[in-house]
């Protein structure tokens, strides 16, 4: 078996939707043993959530679910039974980490504190993935990606300057959330080869979106000014020195720059690796010439960007030494020259979806790399692996524990 | 070593790491390993413009006597961390720099690919001097592929990566939300890679090199839309602030100017909760709005009404209100409410740091970590450093240099506390801020607002 820098771990997984999925999933594509608990019936609710492979609403065919959870191994555990309980105790007595995203103090009331845990595993590390954490006034708050945004600071300074503020159109919190719960839960785990202690890891997904600004929050500390949505930042112009804006090329969206490394290169190079030398002209020869004749400088630039191809605007500038972006559909993300020669892609062979190519490997690790194993879990598909395989029930036992809804 | 007094401190007390990076993305992944205790030493030289000092983010909007140590973001980026100013291009800094590896863990470079091993200082040069040492590079798109030259700056990656696609207004082209957006996901990452290989380290006493792409970070928060095309063809479709299946969802304007309440109701039962809270107007009866999917289909017209309603409300207290009855709805905070807010205030969500008195910066207020830990507390350690602050205490206790060698290598232009090109650019005025837009207000008192007098 190939070496693998986490393959010591083992996980116990019983969190849902997408914050702590992916923090195991970080932790299970460098080679952990992760098994994820899911309660009977639905499972995890993001089985639920599109999209569907080929839009068909089946819940094996979540394609949401299955990119979190790749790698792991699947039982279905019904915690509300003593039967359900005594099984995640035994599973939780070999166990490195345990994972939650229960309201705050849903499992202390089943008896499953950390406390309660503890006492069974004391190098046990718990991680509660919450939406407000486990104390102070808005513990019980409902929360969600729009809600965490709001309250980050970071929607009230993102958009135009005389319309609503804006978010992320993709749940981006979440994913912050599962992030920082995975390097917290290892650094936990690392701070154990010392200690020999496990402890309580109490993770916040609202305070995860305000740790994202690392100068709005400061500048009132620093300034006392509340920084809004500024008018320079405009979609659809190239105003400004920086080139704030995302504008039209021919087949999608450009955001250009005059930045080349440092200090910003002349317009004259600009204008040059854009098919036009002669528009060259003192009148934008430096920054501060630019942010003066900003208008004049749409009318010039923004009817040539728009005869580019994005593509070709990507690699003419940025292998010149530009800095330039591009809008990347997940078209051009399967397409990506970059990520196939770095051979992100792979495919798995699911039970129910057939042969599917899979986005992978997050850093480099040559020693022990990234790989994939096996596809996302059916629901339940694990229990006699796990219970018969690794806690000693038998078959027989499955059934009782079927007929008592406790599997 | 102590290991009891160096528990008290951190999960990561013991670690030492060389942060030899720039920028945002690096800095924050290793001002959070420093919180955690690790000693976090911050290379920097004085012959180059502190690029992370620039954001014109200067205490109290001056910038002082030393500006390159006034600057706020530089300020939160940095914190715990140790300063030392060595000029790699002096062949005594890069002796230093080695010396400094042989006692260290962990050491982190974003420059572009081939910078390091032209200095002397790529992973096989270091190993030969620290066998096991971990060793991150962070670029843009990786050490190899067609565009492993190419610049990665973090604005960028929210349309590269895929981002984009989704976000902005829908009756305009795409926009950015936030500053450098991937960045942060991009330092958080970096902070498991590096314990994944300490972890790995531990294991097999092996040390390792790790080619750490933000692009692919980024890309990799968009694996459902990815296999949307893959599996339907399907790209994304800007959205602005609705979601795929939930309404009502967006933000509707409050009392007073650019106050606005953010709601995303997700089911009936939240449904009925607000129409609750709202008294029950008749119009939330009719039919078009009695279920999730006609609610969904008929936003266009569900929003103005609720704008409606909500306009009359002061946002946070209608927050309150609302989170009440079980409606997930919260105020678009701006920077102020997000400082004062009383449960992050009841979290100790920020940390208040104060700095030296020679630095006429006082105390400052600082954002901690989304998380605690029950056993092992970690806690901003210090304030950033001044250029050079450490140089005395690194090389003189932990490379055994006498006060003679450190003064000449200061001769030599190989430390420095003063940058040989100080930054010029003065920052513009409150007034001018606000007259053009960038600013929503100006509160002289913020020190008592904050509570740092």
């Amino acid at each position: 078996m190939a070496a693998t820098a986490l393959g010591q771990f083992r996980i116990i997984d019983l969190s849902t939707h997408i914050a702590g999925p992916l923090c195991t999933k970080m932790f299970a594509d460098y080679g952990a043993e992760v098994v994820k608990v899911e309660p009977l019936g639905t499972g995890d609710p993001s089985r639920n959530i599109g999209p569907f492979f080929k839009d068909d609403p089946h819940p094996e065919k979540s394609l949401l679910f299955f990119y979190l959870n790749c790698n792991k191994q699947g039982v279905t555990l019904n915690l509300e039974t003593a039967a359900g309980r005594n099984i995640l105790l035994s599973l939780i007595k070999d166990a490195d980490a345990l994972i939650e995203s229960f309201p705050p103090g849903y499992l202390a009331k089943l008896g499953l504190g950390y406390g309660e845990l503890e006492k069974i595993n004391p190098g046990l590390v718990v991680t509660s993935v919450t939406p407000f954490g486990q104390d102070g006034p808005y513990r019980d708050y409902a929360g969600n990606d729009l809600v965490y945004y709001a309250m980050s600071g970071m929607m009230y300074a993102s958009g135009a300057h005389d319309r609503e503020p804006l978010k992320h159109g993709h749940p981006q919190s979440y994913y912050m959330g599962g992030m920082i719960a995975a390097y917290a839960t290892s650094a936990a785990l690392f701070s154990r080869t010392l200690t020999g202690q496990g402890q309580h890891i109490d993770l916040s997904l609202q305070e995860s979106v305000a740790a994202h600004q690392y100068d709005s929050a400061t500048r009132y500390s620093y300034t006392g000014t509340i920084e809004r949505r500024a008018p320079k930042v405009e979609s659809g112009s190239t105003k400004g020195t920086r080139f704030e804006g995302i504008v039209p090329g021919k087949d999608g969206y450009i955001a250009p720059t005059m930045q080349r490394g440092r200090p910003t290169a002349p317009f004259s190079d600009y204008v040059a690796l854009l098919g036009h030398p002669e528009l060259d002209d003192t009148k934008f020869a430096s920054r501060q010439l630019i942010a003066e004749h900003r208008e004049e400088l749409d009318d010039v630039l923004l009817p040539l960007i728009k005869e580019w191809k994005k593509e070709d605007y990507f690699n003419t500038f940025m292998s010149e030494g530009f800095v330039a972006g591009v809008v990347q559909t997940s078209e051009d993300l399967v397409n990506c020259p970059q990520l196939k020669e770095r051979g992100y892609y792979t495919e798995v062979e699911h039970p129910v979806i057939g042969r599917i190519k899979v986005p992978g490997e997050m850093f480099r690790l040559p020693e022990c790399p990234w790989s994939l194993r096996s596809p996302a879990p059916l629901l339940g598909q694990h229990n006699e692996a796990v219970y018969c395989g690794e806690l000693g029930y038998t078959k027989e036992d499955l059934v009782m524990l079927r007929q008592l809804r406790a599997i | 070593m102590d290991t009891k007094a160096n528990i008290s401190k951190g999960p990561l007390a013991g670690l030492r790491i060389i942060d030899s990076t720039t920028m945002v993305a690096m800095p924050t992944g290793l001002h959070i390993m420093a919180d955690m205790g690790a000693e976090v030493i911050k290379v920097e030289t004085h012959t180059l413009f502190r690029t992370e000092a620039a954001r014109l983010l200067y205490a109290d909007n001056d910038p002082g006597d030393e500006p390159w140590n006034r600057d706020g973001s530089f300020n939160t980026l940095q914190r715990s961390k140790l300063g030392l100013t060595l000029n790699l291009k002096v062949p005594e800094a890069v002796q230093a720099f080695k010396e400094l590896t042989q006692i260290s863990d962990v050491i982190v470079e974003n420059n572009r690919a081939g910078t390091m091993d032209r200095l002397g200082l790529g992973y096989e040069e270091l190993r030969k001097v620290k066998p096991d040492l971990i060793y991150v590079s962070n670029t843009g798109f990786g050490h190899t592929g067609p565009w492993r030259t190419y610049a990665g700056i973090g604005r960028m990656f929210e349309l590269t990566c895929g981002l984009s696609q989704f976000t902005g207004y829908p009756d305009e082209g795409p926009r950015r939300v936030g500053k450098a957006f991937f960045d942060l996901h991009v330092g958080w990452t970096a902070v498991f890679a590096i314990l994944a290989a300490l972890h790995y380290r531990q294991k097999t006493g092996r040390g390792q090199w790790i080619d750490l792409a933000m692009y692919q970070i980024g890309v990799s928060t968009m694996g459902d839309a990815i296999l949307d095309y893959t599996a339907n063809g399907r790209n994304g479709q800007i959205v602005g602030n609705r979601h795929p299946h939930h309404a009502p969802h967006g933000v509707y304007p409050c009392k007073g100017d650019d106050n606005w309440i953010a709601m995303g109701v997700e089911n009936d039962g939240q449904w009925d909760a607000l129409c609750e809270a709202m008294s029950s107007p008749s119009w939330t009866r009719e039919e078009r709005f009695t279920d999730t999917l006609s609610r969904w289909r008929h936003q266009d017209e569900l929003d103005p009404l609720l704008s409606q309603w909500t306009r009359d409300f002061d946002h946070l207290e209608l927050m309150a209100l609302l989170q009440k009855v079980g409606v997930p709805a919260a105020a678009v905070m701006n920077s102020r409410e997000v400082l004062t807010d009383p449960h992050m205030r009841a979290r100790n969500f920020f940390e208040h740091i104060p700095h030296s008195p020679g630095s006429g910066i006082g105390t400052k207020s600082y954002f901690g970590r989304p998380w605690k830990m029950s056993k092992t507390p970690s806690f901003i350690q210090r304030p950033a450093p001044s250029l050079g602050e450490h140089n005395e205490l690194i090389l003189g206790e932990l490379l055994g240099r006498s006060q003679e060698e450190i003064e000449r290598l200061y001769e030599i232009e190989v430390l420095g506390t003063v940058p040989t090109d100080p930054p010029t650019f003065i920052p513009p005025s409150y007034e001018k801020q606000l007259e053009d837009g960038s600013l929503a207000g100006y509160d002289p008192d913020y020190s008592k607002i904050v509570g740092i007098e």
